[in-house]
C-alpha cells in the first residue's frame, strides 16, 4: 500500500507549510498595514543567517529562533524607513531589500557554507494521540513550530478582527486619511507592522535553517520560499486561518512529487512547482474582478505612500 | 505619544548638482556602511574596494566584462521604466526575460541556420521581443480591461516562467536541449549565424550597440511620437486622457507588452551575446529584478538608465572577475553584498535630494 | 459682544455659550481668510454660519473644530478659554464636525467605523455592544442606521447619518454641519432637520454651515452672516427674511445685470431627450437643451442633480443611454470627445487640474492636449503659443515646460481657457464652449478675467453654456438660465424673468410640477 507514502507526504507537507506559513502571515501584518514589501525572501534569508550563527555558538535552539526572528526585524526596518518616512516607492524597496539580503546573507554566511548545524526540532508526541492513523502522524507528531505557527496565525485573525489596536491597523491600509483624522498614528503603526512582518519572515527562515534544511547555503536555504510567501497572501485574501490552509496546499505542492512518482503519476517536478504561482494568478482573475475585490481585495491603500494633507 | 516626528518637505530650491551629488554621496554612504562589516569579518574595507575597481573598471578585460554585463541590464531597466513612469508596476521584466531567451533560442535554432548574421540575430531578437511581450499579455489584459493588480500577476507570471524554462532544459529532453548532454543537461547552442559578433579577443558584443540603440528609440517614442504622448497622459491621469480621447485601456496595454518586449529582449540579446543557448543557470541572476532598481535610480530617464546599469554592471562583473584572482584576496560575496546596500542607500538619497527631512516637534506644529 | 461673567457671547446671563469664537483672525498666504470674527452657540441652539463660496464659512468651523488654530482671538468652550490643537482633541472635548467629504473607511461596516479612533473603546471589541449603543443612539435621534453594513453598500445619505452617529457615539456636545445639505435628496433633508430638533432637544449645540436661504430659515435659530471673511450681520431667524439674509450675504441689492442688444442667432447647441444612467441610477433624465450663438445658457442647481453627467454626456467623456446631443448640427452622441472636438466643442470641465490638465505635464504638452497630432509630436507651435498666453491672460508660470501642477488654481484654469478658447471666432476654433464650475476657488481678480473671457466669447458668436453651483454667478452671467432637479429641467427662461423665489424652489424641487 502506498498509504504510508501518502500521510508521509502530508505529514511533510505540513512541516513545509511551516515557514511559508510565517513569512505570509508577517507580509499580511504588513500589507494590512498598506505597506507591501516585496523584500520576504531576503529577511527570511538575514533571519536564517543569523539564526544559524547564533544557533551555532549557543547551541539553543530558541536562542536561534529568536535571533533570527529579531535580525529579520531589524532588516524590515530598512523598508519601513525608506517606504514610511521617505515615502519611496515600495515595489522598489523591497525589490532592493531582496537584493542587499540575497547579498549580506552570502557574505555573512560564507564561513558556515555546507556546515550542518547539530542542533533540531524534534516532534511533539501527544502520547497515544500521535499512534492514531492518518491523523495521528498529522496532527500530533509534529514539531512545535507548526503548533506555533497555527497558534500565531488564530492570534493574527483575533487581533485584526477583535481588538481596536487591530481595527486601526485595517483602517491604515484601508484609508490612512481617515485613520490620521480620527486620531490613529499612520506612520507608527506602518513602521511596527512592517517590522513584524519582518520578525515573522525572520523566524520562517530561522526555523527553515533550524528544522528543516540540513546546512546553509544562500539559494538552497529559501529557494524561493519567500516569493510564495507573497503569493499566498493574495491566494488567501489576506485572511490568516486561509494562510494556513493555503500554505499546506503550496507545502503539499512542494512535497507532492514523492508521493506521485510512488503512484506512477510523472508530473514533473518543475510544473509541481509552478502550482503556487498558478493557483494565485486563478484566485486573483477569478476574484479579483472589480466587484468582488471591494468585499475580499487587498487593503485599498495597499502600496500607497500617506501624505497628510496640509494647507 | 511620541513627542516629534520626521516631515518631509519638497525642495523648492533643487540646484542642478544635487542630482550629481546625491548618488555620489549615496555610493560612498554605502561603502562605508559596507566597510563596517568588512571590518566586522577581519578585512580591511579600502583594500577590497580597491581591488573591486581594479577588477571592473580599469584593465581593458575589466572595463568590457562590465559592459557585457550591462548589456541585459540597460533593456530589463528600460522594460521597467516604460512601465513604471505610467505607475504601472510591471515587476516581472525577469519572467520576460526567460521567455525571451525561449522565444530567442527557439528561433535561433530553428531558422538562423545559413542566414546572413543579421538577419539570423534579427530574427533571435524579434523572437525575444514576442516572447516577452507574451509573458506580459496576461497581466496586460487583465489590469486594462479588470483593474487586476499587476504588481501580483507579472510576478506569478515570473515564477511559472522560471519553472517553465527549468522544464525545457532540466526536466524534459526538449527541442532546446542538446541531446548530447545527458548528466549535465545544456541548453543546444545556436548556430553562429544567431550570435552577435564579439570585440576582438574581448567577451564584449554587438549587443551593446543594440542596446544602445533600443534606447534612443524608446527616448524617441515617448518623447516625440504621439503613443509615447499618450503614455505620458496616461500615466499622468486617467481622467485627462479620457477627456482628450485618449483610449486609456489601449495605451496601459501598449505600455505593458513594450515593457514586456523589451524585457524579452534582455532575454534575446543573453542568447544571442553570452550563452548561445537557453541556459537557465546562467540567466537565473536576478537581472529582470535588478533592472527594476536601474530603472528607479535613473529616475526612469532612458539614458541614466546606461549609467546606472554599467555601474551596476560593474560591481556585479566584480564578483565574477575576483573568483578569478590568484589566491583569495577578497570574498566574492562582498560585490553582492555592496550591490544591495548601494541600492538601498540610493534610494534613500534620491528622496533626499528632493525633499527635505526634519524632525518638528508635534506639540509646536501648527496646522495639523 | 466680547466677554462678560456668563462667558463670552452668551445670550443668556449666567449661562455660558457652549461654543463661542471671540474676535478670531486667519491668514493664509495672500488671503486674510477671517477678519476679527465673533461668533457663539447657545446649548441647544441651532445656529447658521452663512455666507458665499469663500466668505470665510468653512475656515471659521475648522478653528472651532481644532482642525486650525486663529493667529489672533480665542475660542471659548463653556465659557473657558481652549485652545485646540486638532480635531482629534475638538472631539475629545466634545466637539465634532461633519465635513461635507466624509471621513469614513469604505470596507468598514458602519459599527467599525463608529469605534475606529474612540480613545474610550476598550482595547477588545464586543461588535454586540457597539452595534447595540449605535442603534439606540439612531433610535434616540431619528437616525436610522444598521451597524452591521458596510459603507461601501450605504446611499450618501446614510453615509451622512453615519458621520453623526460616530460624533454622538463620542459624546459630542457641539456639532458642526458643513454644507450637510448639498449631497441629499429633499426627502433625506427632511429627515437630517428632524435629526437637528431632536439633537438640539437633548441639549446639543448645532453650528450649521450653508449658502442657501431656504433651509438657513426653516432650520436654525440664529444667523451669523459672512462676506470676504468679516461678520456682516447677526441676526435671529424669527426677526429676519430671505431677502434680508440675502442682502448680508451679497452685500448689495441682488440685480441681473442688463443685457446688451445682440441677439442670439441659430441653435449651435442642441440637447435632446437625454438619458444618463450611472450605477444604475437615471442621473439625467430625458432632458432637453439648446444654446444658440451669440448668448450664455447657465445651468444652476444643488450639487448632484446631473450637471456634471450632462456636461460629460455633451463632452462625449460619457455614453448616455438615450437621446441625442448635437453640435452645430452635426450628431456627436456617443462618438468620443474628439468628434464633440471636431464638431466645434470647446470644453472646461469642473475638475481642472486632473481632467482639463495634466498634472504631470508641462504647459507646452498640456497645450497639445486636445490639439491634433501626427505621428510625431511638434511642441514649437504649441510652446509659442503658451507664451503668448502667459502675456495675454497674465499667467504666472516658471516657463512654458513647467508642470501643470505648479500652478494655482486660478493660472491654470486660465491656461485650460486659452487653449480651449484659440482661435476664438474663427471657423477653426470653438462653436460651443461649455464650462463647469468657472471660477469656483478662484480669487477675485481671476474671477473677473475668467468672466470677461466668457462674455468674449459670447461676443465673437459662440454658443456658451456654463454650469455652476454657485447660483449668483449663473444669474450675473447667463442670457438664459435652466435649474436642474434630479436630472431634469425643473424651470427654465431668460434670467431676468426668473425670480430669486421661483428659482429657489425649482432647485428645491417644488416647482417640479409647476414647470413647463
Amino acid at each position: 500500500m502506498n498509504d504510508t507514502a501518502l500521510v508521509l507526504t502530508l505529514a511533510a507537507s505540513m512541516a513545509a507549510a511551516v515557514p511559508i506559513a510565517l513569512a505570509a502571515l508577517g507580509e499580511l501584518l504588513a500589507e494590512k498595514a498598506g505597506v507591501i514589501n516585496l523584500g520576504v525572501e531576503g529577511m527570511m534569508l538575514i533571519g536564517a543567517v543569523t539564526a544559524f550563527q547564533v544557533g551555532d555558538a549557543s547551541g539553543s535552539l530558541w536562542l536561534a529562533l529568536l535571533a533570527g526572528s529579531l535580525a529579520g526585524a531589524v532588516f524590515a526596518s530598512i523598508h519601513a524607513f525608506l517606504c514610511v518616512t521617505l515615502r519611496a516607492n515600495q515595489i522598489v524597496s523591497g525589490l532592493a531589500l531582496v537584493i542587499f539580503g540575497i547579498g549580506l546573507s552570502t557574505f555573512i554566511g560564507k564561513s558556515i557554507e555546507g556546515q550542518p548545524l547539530a542542533t533540531d526540532f524534534r516532534p511533539v508526541r501527544f502520547g497515544a494521540l500521535a499512534d492514531i492513523p492518518l491523523i495521528g502522524p498529522l496532527f500530533f507528531n509534529q514539531d512545535p513550530m507548526l503548533y506555533a505557527t497555527i497558534a500565531i496565525a488564530v492570534l493574527i485573525g483575533v487581533y485584526l478582527n477583535r481588538t481596536k489596536a487591530g481595527l486601526a491597523v485595517r483602517a491604515v491600509g484601508e484609508s490612512p486619511g481617515t485613520a490620521d483624522t480620527m486620531g490613529v498614528a499612520v506612520a507608527a503603526i506602518r513602521y511596527i507592522h512592517v517590522m513584524l512582518g519582518g520578525l515573522l519572515a525572520g523566524m520562517g527562515g530561522a526555523y527553515l535553517i533550524l528544522g528543516q534544511v540540513p546546512s546553509w547555503s544562500q539559494a538552497g536555504t529559501t529557494a524561493g520560499i519567500g516569493w510564495i510567501a507573497l503569493a499566498l497572501v493574495v491566494f488567501a485574501s489576506w485572511k490568516p486561518m486561509r494562510v494556513i490552509l493555503g500554505a499546506f496546499l503550496f507545502g503539499f505542492a512542494r512535497r507532492a512529487n514523492f508521493w506521485l512518482q510512488g503512484e506512477g503519476v510523472d508530473i514533473p517536478a518543475e510544473f509541481l512547482s509552478m502550482m503556487p504561482y498558478l493557483l494565485t494568478i486563478i484566485v486573483l482573475v477569478v476574484w479579483g474582478t472589480r466587484d468582488l475585490r471591494r468585499k475580499i481585495g487587498a487593503p485599498a491603500a495597499l502600496g500607497i505612500p500617506y501624505i497628510r494633507d496640509e494647507r | 505619544m511620541i513627542p516629534f516626528q520626521f516631515r518631509l518637505e519638497r525642495r523648492l530650491d533643487r540646484k542642478w548638482w544635487h542630482s550629481v551629488l546625491t548618488p555620489l554621496l549615496s555610493v560612498l554612504a554605502a561603502l562605508a556602511a559596507g566597510a563596517v562589516f568588512l571590518a566586522i569579518e577581519g578585512l580591511n574595507p579600502i583594500r577590497v574596494y580597491l581591488d573591486l575597481f581594479e577588477v571592473s573598471f580599469t584593465d581593458k578585460f575589466g572595463i568590457t566584462d562590465s559592459l557585457t554585463v550591462a548589456v541585459p541590464l540597460i533593456l530589463t531597466g528600460l522594460a521597467a521604466a516604460v512601465a513604471f513612469r505610467m505607475n504601472l508596476f510591471n515587476i516581472g521584466a525577469e519572467g520576460q526575460l526567460y521567455l525571451g531567451a525561449i522565444f530567442g533560442s527557439w528561433a535561433g535554432l530553428q531558422f538562423a541556420d545559413g542566414l546572413p548574421t543579421i538577419v539570423g540575430v534579427g530574427l533571435v531578437l524579434l523572437a525575444g521581443a514576442v516572447g516577452g511581450a507574451f509573458w506580459a499579455l496576461p497581466a496586460a489584459f487583465f489590469k486594462a480591461y479588470f483593474g487586476t493588480s499587476e504588481i501580483i500577476t507579472t510576478l506569478m507570471l515570473t515564477f511559472i516562467g522560471l519553472f517553465f524554462m527549468r522544464y525545457l532544459i532540466f526536466g524534459s529532453k526538449s527541442f532546446w536541449r542538446d541531446p548530447d548532454s545527458a548528466n549535465f543537461p545544456q541548453g543546444k547552442k545556436v548556430p553562429e549565424s544567431a550570435r552577435f559578433e564579439l570585440w576582438g579577443n574581448t567577451r564584449l558584443h554587438w549587443g551593446l550597440i543594440f542596446a544602445l540603440a533600443v534606447v534612443v528609440a524608446v527616448w524617441v517614442l515617448i518623447r516625440y511620437t504621439s503613443i509615447g504622448f499618450d503614455m505620458n497622459v496616461v500615466g499622468s491621469s486617467h481622467a485627462s486622457a479620457q477627456y482628450a480621447g485618449i483610449p486609456v485601456r489601449r495605451t496601459v496595454m501598449f505600455a505593458l507588452l513594450m515593457s514586456g518586449a523589451l524585457g524579452g529582449l534582455a532575454g534575446a540579446t543573453e542568447v544571442a551575446g553570452r550563452a548561445y543557448a537557453l541556459d537557465p543557470n546562467g540567466l537565473q541572476l536576478g537581472l529582470g529584478f535588478t533592472g527594476i532598481v536601474v530603472a528607479s535610480l535613473a529616475r526612469y530617464n532612458p539614458f541614466a538608465i546606461v549609467l546606472v546599469a554599467v555601474f551596476l554592471g560593474g560591481l556585479r562583473n566584480a564578483g565574477i572577475a575576483l573568483q578569478g584572482l590568484p589566491g583569495e584576496r577578497v570574498p566574492v560575496e562582498v560585490s553582492l553584498m555592496l550591490q544591495g546596500a548601494i541600492l538601498l542607500f540610493a534610494i534613500g538619497g534620491e528622496i533626499f535630494s528632493h525633499n527635505r527631512l526634519s524632525l518638528v516637534r508635534t506639540t509646536k506644529a501648527v496646522a495639523t | 459682544m466680547t466677554a462678560s461673567p456668563a462667558g463670552p457671547g452668551s445670550d443668556h446671563p449666567g449661562r455660558p455659550a457652549a461654543i463661542a469664537a471671540v474676535q478670531v483672525t486667519k491668514r493664509f498666504p495672500g488671503v486674510l481668510a477671517n477678519d476679527k470674527v465673533d461668533f457663539h452657540v447657545d446649548v441647544g441652539e441651532v445656529h447658521t454660519i452663512l455666507g458665499e463660496n469663500g466668505a470665510g464659512k468653512s475656515t471659521l468651523a475648522a478653528m472651532l473644530c481644532g482642525l486650525y488654530q486663529p493667529d489672533e482671538g480665542q475660542i471659548f468652550l463653556s465659557g473657558a478659554p481652549v485652545r485646540l490643537r486638532s480635531p482629534r482633541e475638538g472631539l475629545a472635548k466634545g466637539i465634532g464636525m461633519v465635513h461635507q467629504h466624509f471621513r469614513l473607511v469604505e470596507r468598514f461596516t458602519v459599527a467599525e467605523n463608529v469605534v475606529l479612533g474612540d480613545p474610550q473603546q476598550a482595547r477588545f471589541i464586543k461588535a454586540t455592544e457597539v452595534e447595540a449603543r449605535v442603534g439606540e443612539i439612531g433610535e434616540r435621534f431619528g437616525l436610522p442606521i444598521n451597524p452591521r453594513a458596510r459603507i461601501a453598500d450605504l446611499t450618501v445619505g446614510q453615509r451622512q447619518r453615519v458621520e453623526i452617529v460616530k460624533m454622538l457615539y463620542r459624546g459630542a456636545d457641539v456639532l458642526l454641519l458643513d454644507e450637510p445639505t448639498a449631497v441629499l435628496t429633499p426627502n433625506e433633508v427632511d429627515a437630517l432637520f428632524q435629526t437637528v430638533e431632536a439633537m438640539t432637544a437633548e441639549g446639543k449645540a448645532i453650528v450649521f454651515i450653508s449658502h442657501k436661504l431656504g433651509e438657513v430659515m426653516a432650520v436654525s435659530d440664529r444667523v451669523t452672516v459672512m462676506r470676504a471673511g468679516a461678520v456682516t450681520g447677526e441676526v435671529a431667524t424669527a426677526d429676519t427674511s430671505q431677502r434680508h439674509l440675502a442682502e448680508l450675504m451679497v452685500g448689495r441689492p441682488v440685480e441681473v445685470e442688463t443685457r446688451r442688444g445682440q441677439s442670439p442667432s441659430d441653435v449651435a447647441l442642441s440637447v435632446q431627450g437625454l438619458d444618463v444612467v450611472e450605477d444604475g441610477q437615471k442621473v439625467v433624465d430625458g432632458l432637453d437643451l439648446e444654446v444658440r450663438r451669440g448668448e450664455i445658457v447657465g445651468i444652476a442647481g444643488v450639487a448632484g442633480n446631473g450637471q456634471r453627467p450632462l456636461a460629460r454626456a455633451i463632452a462625449g467623456m460619457i455614453k448616455p443611454s438615450a437621446g441625442s446631443v448635437s453640435i452645430c448640427g452635426k450628431d456627436v452622441t456617443a462618438k468620443g470627445t474628439k468628434a464633440a472636438r471636431k464638431a466645434g466643442l470647446a470644453f472646461v470641465p469642473e475638475d481642472r487640474l486632473g481632467t482639463g490638465l495634466v498634472p504631470g505635464l508641462s504647459l507646452t504638452d498640456n497645450m497639445l492636449l486636445t490639439r491634433k497630432r501626427g505621428f510625431f509630436v511638434n511642441r514649437s507651435e504649441a510652446r509659442a503659443e503658451v507664451e503668448t498666453a502667459i502675456v495675454d491672460y497674465e499667467i504666472k508660470t516658471p516657463s512654458t515646460e513647467a508642470q501643470a501642477r505648479l500652478l494655482s488654481g486660478g493660472n491654470s484654469q486660465k491656461v485650460l481657457l486659452a487653449r480651449e478658447l484659440a482661435n476664438l471666432g474663427t471657423p477653426d476654433g470653438p462653436q460651443v464652449v461649455v464650462v463647469s464650475s468657472p471660477t469656483r476657488g478662484l480669487d477675485i481678480g481671476a474671477a473677473e478675467f475668467v468672466r470677461g473671457l466668457l462674455h468674449e466669447a459670447r461676443e465673437r458668436g459662440a454658443a456658451v453654456l456654463i454650469i455652476s453651483e454657485d447660483l449668483e454667478e449663473v444669474r450675473s452671467l447667463s442670457d438664459r438660465m435652466a435649474v436642474l432637479y434630479r436630472g431634469r429641467v425643473a424651470v427654465e427662461g431668460p434670467t431676468d424673468q426668473l425670480s430669486i423665489e421661483q428659482i429657489g424652489l425649482a432647485m428645491a424641487g417644488v416647482a417640479e410640477e409647476g414647470a413647463a
